[in-house]
């Protein structure tokens, strides 16, 4: 018994315990509540049943439902629309900054550290504020934009159902750039000075020591960078009440905000879990990436 | 001889620090000069500034007979090792010997034939489609290397390439690169903190300090006539003896301070009275049974077999002599040196006397 309590201060057991923590809590508030709402989406859930965990088995009804929801391909298509252009926008516009602040020039460091505000900032406040940016009346967007003569005619970005996503996209792409940035400068970072050196001895003018230093060196970062950008914006969600509410007719609604709609507006909590389990399938796609691309360091 | 690289009259400034002040040399083509000095001295700054990697402040540089003023590293057609080797970790032996023919448009074929010539030379043959991380540090030096030697550029620049493999790597390494210097007909600027790698491989030393240059020419000139007692020190190994010493009243003899009023011959006569420093290279001095001119106290005995290093209980004067010994700690020994060997220094400035 007393081997027990020594092994469990000081040899494997205390390892276990500090490992079993980790795990039990990862295992209550992560796994658990994965597993009940795969559960869920196999069954048939309204009111009656909300507080049993055994319920009407209804097999792949409610994803056939969902598919045959008519805002179903619209959701789909505005969800690929703001993953791909919030990825890309935060991605190009991030690495252009993070490229930008790698130059040596006075404040560098300081100025790269105050973009970090836009990623300290909660996303209902950066919402409201691109709420009123975007505002077709008063915005500020539409001002600047007649007065370089580029828009003749007020766009109403909000409830235009043309614009209406890339209201949204606008916003999430300024809330995520800062975090693309500083992960993307960390990687810059880690590239050796002296492998630039040599790339120019070696005759390599700036396009080429981009793309044939710092590209391939920066591969895993990029990776790592593509995935967890593409996690984030699925996660995305409370740029969506704040700025369209998803509308006009579903037109900016996604994936992520049309579930939460179905579970706790429309109270289908059946469709809404099955619309997660989609995502979440999405999600450890981009997970195995991720994990792909760490594991494939090159560097050293 | 043509002058291969010609600087003139060269000011480096980092903001406040001055880091070369008017450098001046003149680099022979087909010659080995090596930059020594201690870390700080300006040596890699300088060569860095050949290379164009450091813009300068004033003065004018000429690779071939054509000014460097403004051209950007990948136009000045030199190559460069770097003591970190520098090798790009994403490619093979074989892309990172071809790397700068492939961006120069050179056809695969015609590249990989280079390359398969130049692992020849190096002894890269069988690893040509490994990693970097997959080989050891002397045969990184060696990609390092064939990089430079596969572009046939105007001029090799090593910056320290040699620090970071073990000892006996270090001098086998060493006679490798003069070797191949020598087949290549290549000119090369080699920097250094070690003064032996300097003086086992360069035609030309340089010795630098504080962004000058303290003194530069062959090797054996540099050890035979330092011009003063900063060179005197750094050339040579074990370090030369300084002794603190006034001359006699005859002019032609040193009494040394510290020493029990022994003295050494002086090679030319110094007005008496005169405080002087004598330096003394401990492998000139001779452990004599009679007409020793001063006496020490043997403190230490260190024998590597081959050599033994005697130095003084007031670890004033250390001393080489080839043969094994049966001289003791503790015993008193008389030293004798000819004049020929004595260097003299002025205490004030440290000039050669």
């Amino acid at each position: 018994m007393s081997r027990f309590f020594n092994s469990l201060r000081d040899g494997v057991g205390f390892d276990l315990v500090l490992v079993g923590a980790a795990l039990l809590f990862l295992l209550a508030l992560a796994g658990l509540p994965l597993l009940y709402n795969v559960l869920m989406s196999f069954q048939q859930v309204d009111m009656f049943t909300l507080g049993t965990l055994i319920r009407p088995w209804a097999g792949f009804t409610n994803y056939v439902d969902v598919v045959r929801q008519p805002e179903f391909w619209l959701v789909a298509r505005n969800t690929l629309i703001f993953v791909f252009a919030s990825m890309a926008g935060q991605f190009v516009i991030g690495f252009s900054l993070a490229l930008f602040f790698a130059q040596k020039f006075p404040g560098a460091a300081t100025i790269r550290g105050l973009f970090l505000v836009s990623w300290v900032m909660p996303g209902l406040v950066v919402g409201a504020i691109w709420s009123w940016i975007l505002a077709g009346d008063f915005g500020v967007l539409n001002t600047i934009l007649k007065s370089l003569g580029i828009i003749q005619e007020t766009v109403f970005w909000k409830s235009d159902p043309n614009y209406s996503i890339w209201a949204v996209v606008i916003a999430n792409i300024w809330l995520g750039t800062a975090f693309n940035m500083l992960l993307l400068a960390v990687g810059l970072a880690a590239i050796p000075r002296d492998l630039y050196e040599a790339a120019e001895l070696d005759g390599a003018n700036a396009f080429q020591r981009f793309w044939t230093i710092t590209l391939p060196m920066m591969r895993s970062t990029i990776g790592a960078v593509l995935s967890l950008g593409l996690i984030g914006t699925l996660q995305q969600f409370d740029l969506f009440p704040a700025i369209t509410e998803g509308g006009p007719a579903n037109t900016s609604s996604v994936a992520g905000y049309w579930s939460w709609q179905m579970s706790f507006q429309l109270y289908d909590f059946a469709k809404g879990a099955t619309i997660s389990v989609m995502m979440f399938l999405l999600v450890l796609f981009a997970s195995v990436i991720y994990v792909r691309s760490t594991r494939h360091e090159v560097r050293g | 001889m043509t002058v291969q690289i010609e600087l003139n009259n060269i000011d480096k400034h980092y903001g406040t620090f001055h880091a070369l002040k008017g450098v001046s040399l003149a680099i022979e083509k087909g010659s080995f000069v090596a930059l020594v000095g201690p870390s700080g001295c300006g040596k890699s700054t300088l060569l860095r500034s050949i290379a164009g990697l450091e813009s300068i402040t004033s003065g004018s540089l000429r690779i071939a007979g054509e000014t460097m003023t403004g051209v950007p590293p990948r136009k000045r057609d030199v190559a460069m090792v770097f003591q970190s080797y520098a090798l790009y970790p994403h490619m093979t032996v074989e892309e990172n010997l071809t790397y700068s023919l492939r961006l120069h448009g050179v056809h695969k074929p015609e590249a990989k034939a280079r390359a398969a010539e130049v692992a020849a030379t190096t002894g890269l043959s069988a690893l040509l489609h490994r990693y970097p991380r997959e080989l050891s540090g002397g045969q990184r030096q060696r990609v390092a290397m064939g990089r430079a030697i596969i572009r046939n550029p105007k001029a090799f620049l090593f910056d320290e390439p040699l620090s970071n493999l073990d000892a006996a790597l270090r001098v086998h390494m060493r006679k490798e690169i003069r070797a191949l210097h020598d087949r290549l007909g290549a000119t090369s600027v080699y920097v250094t903190h070690d003064q032996v790698e300097a003086m086992t491989m360069a035609d030309h030393v340089v010795v630098m300090r504080d962004g000058c240059i303290e003194q530069q020419g062959a090797p054996l000139e540099l050890y035979d006539r330092p011009v003063s007692r900063f060179v005197a020190g750094f050339i040579g190994s074990p370090a030369m003896n300084f002794i603190d010493a006034v001359v006699a009243e005859d002019g032609r003899t040193a009494v040394l301070q510290n020493t029990d009023g022994g003295t050494v011959p002086l090679p030319s006569p110094l007005e008496p009275g005169r405080s002087i420093v004598v330096g003394l290279r401990p492998e000139h001095l001779r452990v004599v049974e009679h007409q020793g001119t001063f006496q020490i106290t043997v403190g230490a005995i260190e024998s590597t077999g081959s050599t033994t290093f005697i130095s003084s209980a007031d670890d004033l004067i250390t001393l080489v002599q080839a043969d094994r010994t049966s001289i003791a700690a503790g015993d008193r020994v008389s030293l004798a040196i000819p004049e020929i060997h004595v260097h003299v220094f002025d205490p004030e400035t440290g000039l050669r006397l």
